[in-house]
């Protein structure tokens, strides 16, 4: 079941990759620093711990970052 | 190669030959002929491979190859990776006004003295396929949007000027000079301690001296602008000095500005840059503080 | 405009000068980019965290090297695991020190800790479709050591529309709680420790395929699957059960908590910009299930409103909820047969969290960017669980969490 979902989303995911084509002077906007899927570093390597310390899910964004006892 | 002739003047020799479509001379103060030749066939071999890898008058070479590519990645080398890196600096510091995809704008504009201003339809289709933003370089990767060209007439004279600078340097520590077509460089004082002595031309009458001489002991001098080159309207003078960002000339340009740099590519760039200012070539000038002179 | 005017000179020279002698690039010269930041966590009567964090980034063309300097100090008090009482409850810790929660009170335990962390990274583009991406940290703390490697491989596809990364990490982790770990699923009466051993291992190994696609003009999307597998001690060598009498509910004892020595966990991660006319929108969406019967969705909205000349306003919402661990109990009846792991741990048990939050960021000097935000989370479970026995019912077996964040971040380039 979780297999298949994960196959479905990055099906579409990339049909509708296909669909378009922005040209490298397109991306003006898509390379403005508030774009970037992580915006603020710091802040969320912040978020991260706080979380990773208090709830039992952790990850999904990159590999790395170190291991802590966070208790 | 027959074009090149060398002679003996009083206290050094000099080179001469036609390249660029400008007539270009090296003066050397060799010890002996043969000594002066070799130099001189260096700097005329020099100046002829710039002219004929970067050329966009010619079908062989790679500026060819780049503004046919109809839209496709083309792989350059290091040598035109280096300049296209330049170009874009350029361009991001001039704010777009040094734009090596203007050429196109030569189509429309004539100048010729005339009164003759292009339709401005002309223009603004044009315009259309100019800007350095559009370009995609990643170097050693340039992809031209297909209806585009590149040119890189704005610096390859100066640049085969500092090129053939530094490959005669490596031949020889005696000093030289190195015109080609009014953009030149000197490699290092002479053996009596003094410099070469330059004249500026007078944009009016050219080959004629405007009483203005420099002594060159070292360093480059580039000058922009051209007497022959511009359109009279309506009392206006348009100058040859196109504006990437408008598409129309500038507007009360100096007549030229010459300027002194440590490269003759540097001394060209800022003397192409300072005309974009139109009225505040001057003021832009000071403002940069660079030795030069402006005529009017 | 009149700054950028005075360094155009040195900026044409040095082009001209990387030019003439052939070095590619040198003209962009080499910025450094240092980031820092202070955050306050403070969860209202229990723990508060300062953390300090400084980044120094080298950027050239090609390549990015990072070193990132974290220290973490922790103080307060966190629950020790047994559950709240009608009677009140003393406990001893390995140091000897005795704490006692009154009547209906959850038992806290009063801790300190320092972690410091160095982690660096350097990042190379290799040629015009792959960037390589190395890494390592390491983090101390007085009972926790860590080390650990990573890389990931990206490629760009299709026009550079599209681009898939894979990454690898390993981690090591060394647990050394003062005093030793104690026996894991041991008795005690809250005094007395049983020691299994001075030092426990851990190790982790995480892998990550993700694909990263521009959609249009204003619209980026990125998935990532992620799969991780620990294997180890993963037991809190501080936290214990309550075990309860079966008809009065009352406390009679406590064990030592015990989980498995392995756990599969895996993610679907899928986060969205997009991009209108000034103002940026954030979204992203985790789907999060491991082998030991957790499943977490966590979704996570940020609107960056733009007030004009640099200034923003980013309000955030995040909701999280997950399903509980096949061995949370909140407690244990002394009668039945010892199961094979525990845990009371409110991590591990059926929970929703929210988060809100408002950011302002704004420019400093010429480049720098400086933000504050104030943010406040709740976490809630079942207080009153339907299993509870007798005088449990009067207390409370799910104590809602409240914290507030407050973080400053400061980023200037060189």
């Amino acid at each position: 079941m979780k297999g298949q979902r994960l196959v479905l989303i990055l099906l579409s995911s990339l049909l509708v990759g296909c669909a378009v084509d922005v040209k490298p002077w397109q991306r003006d906007q898509l390379a403005e620093q508030k774009m970037q899927l992580v915006t603020d570093p710091m802040e969320q390597s912040f978020d991260e711990h706080i979380y990773f310390s208090k709830e039992a899910a952790s990850g999904g964004k990159g590999v790395g970052g170190g291991g802590c006892g966070c208790n | 190669m027959g074009s090149l002739t060398v002679e003996q003047q009083a206290g050094y020799w000099v080179g001469r030959f036609k390249a660029m479509a400008s007539p270009c001379e090296v003066l050397m103060e060799a010890s002996n002929r043969s000594d002066a030749v070799a130099l001189a066939q260096s700097a005329y071999d020099e100046v002829k491979r710039i002219e004929q890898k970067f050329s966009r008058y010619r079908d062989d070479n790679i500026i060819y190859k780049i503004n046919t590519s109809q839209g496709r990645a083309v792989e350059v080398d290091d040598e035109m990776a280096n300049l296209l890196d330049y170009a874009d600096h350029c361009y991001q510091l001039s704010e777009g006004r040094f734009d090596i995809t203007s050429g196109l704008l030569r189509q429309a504009w004539k100048f010729d003295g005339s009164a003759n201003l292009p339709p401005m339809e002309l223009i603004e289709r044009l315009k259309s396929s100019i800007s350095w933003k559009k370009v995609d370089w990643q170097r050693p990767y340039i992809t031209l949007p297909s209806g585009m060209e590149i040119d890189l007439g704005g610096i390859g004279k100066e640049y085969a000027v500092d090129t053939s600078i530094n490959l005669l340097k490596q031949k020889t520590a005696a000093s030289l000079l190195i015109n080609f077509g009014g953009d030149l460089a000197v490699t290092a004082p002479r053996k009596s301690g003094g410099g070469w002595c330059v004249a500026v031309d007078s944009p009016d009458r050219v080959g004629s001296s405007t009483g203005q001489e420099i002594e060159l002991k070292q360093g480059a001098l580039a000058t922009s602008g051209d007497a022959q080159r511009y359109l009279l309207k309506e009392g206006v003078r348009y100058s040859h000095i196109l504006d990437p960002t408008t598409g129309w000339p500038v507007v009360d340009a100096p007549r030229s500005v010459t300027v002194f740099a440590a490269s003759c590519t540097e001394a060209g760039i800022l003397a192409s840059l300072s005309m974009m200012h139109g009225s505040g070539a001057e003021a832009f000038l000071n403002e940069q503080q660079i030795k030069s002179w402006v005529v009017r | 405009m009149q700054l950028k005017n005075r360094t155009l000179r040195r900026q044409l020279s040095l082009a001209t000068c990387a030019l003439l002698t052939g070095i590619p690039g040198q003209a962009s010269s080499a910025d450094w980019v240092v980031d820092a930041g202070v955050m306050s966590y403070s969860e209202s009567d229990r723990v508060s965290a300062v953390k300090t964090i400084a980044t120094g980034q080298r950027l050239t063309e090609e390549t990015t090297i990072s070193v990132t300097v974290l220290v973490d100090t922790l103080t307060g008090a966190s629950p020790n695991g047994a559950s709240a009482a009608t009677t009140s409850q003393t406990f001893t810790t390995a140091s000897g020190t005795a704490y006692t929660a009154t009547e209906k009170e959850t038992p806290l335990r009063d801790f300190e800790d320092t972690r410091t962390a160095i982690s660096s990274s350097w990042e190379q583009v290799l040629n015009r479709l792959f960037r390589l991406k190395l890494g390592a940290d390491i983090s101390t703390e007085d009972d926790y050591d860590s080390l650990g490697l990573n890389a990931s491989l990206s490629r760009d596809f299709n026009n550079r529309l599209t681009t898939v990364t894979v990454g690898a990490a390993i981690t090591q982790d060394t647990i050394t709680p003062s005093g030793g770990t104690p026996v894991e699923r041991s008795a005690t009466d809250g005094t007395t420790l049983a020691i299994q051993s001075k030092e426990e291992e851990k190790s982790t190994t995480d892998l990550l395929l993700g694909v990263t696609q521009i959609l249009s003009r204003t619209t980026l999307t990125q998935l990532n699957y992620s799969y991780s597998l620990v294997d180890g001690y993963m037991s809190d060598p501080y936290k214990i059960v309550s075990e309860v009498d079966a008809v009065t509910g009352n406390t009679t004892g406590y064990r030592y908590e015990k989980r498995p020595d392995s756990r599969i966990r895996q993610s679907v991660n899928w986060t969205t910009a997009h991009h209108l006319t000034e103002d940026v929108v954030h979204f992203t969406y985790r789907y999060f299930w491991d082998d030991w019967g957790i499943d977490s969705h966590t979704f996570d909205l940020k609107y960056r409103y733009e007030i004009g000349a640099g200034h923003y306003l980013q309000p955030q919402v995040r909701y999280y909820m997950q399903s509980a661990a096949d061995f949370y109990r909140h407690s244990l009846v002394d009668s039945e047969v010892l199961p094979n792991y525990l845990s009371s741990d409110q991590r591990l048990g059926e929970m929703s969290s929210y988060t809100i939050g408002l950011k302002y960021g704004f420019p400093v000097f010429t480049d720098g960017r400086l933000s504050l935000r104030i943010a406040y989370m709740q976490q809630s479970g079942d207080s009153s669980p339907s299993d509870a026995i007798g005088s449990q019912k009067q207390v409370d077996l799910f104590p809602t969490l409240e914290a507030m964040i407050v973080n400053v971040n400061f980023n200037i380039p060189f």
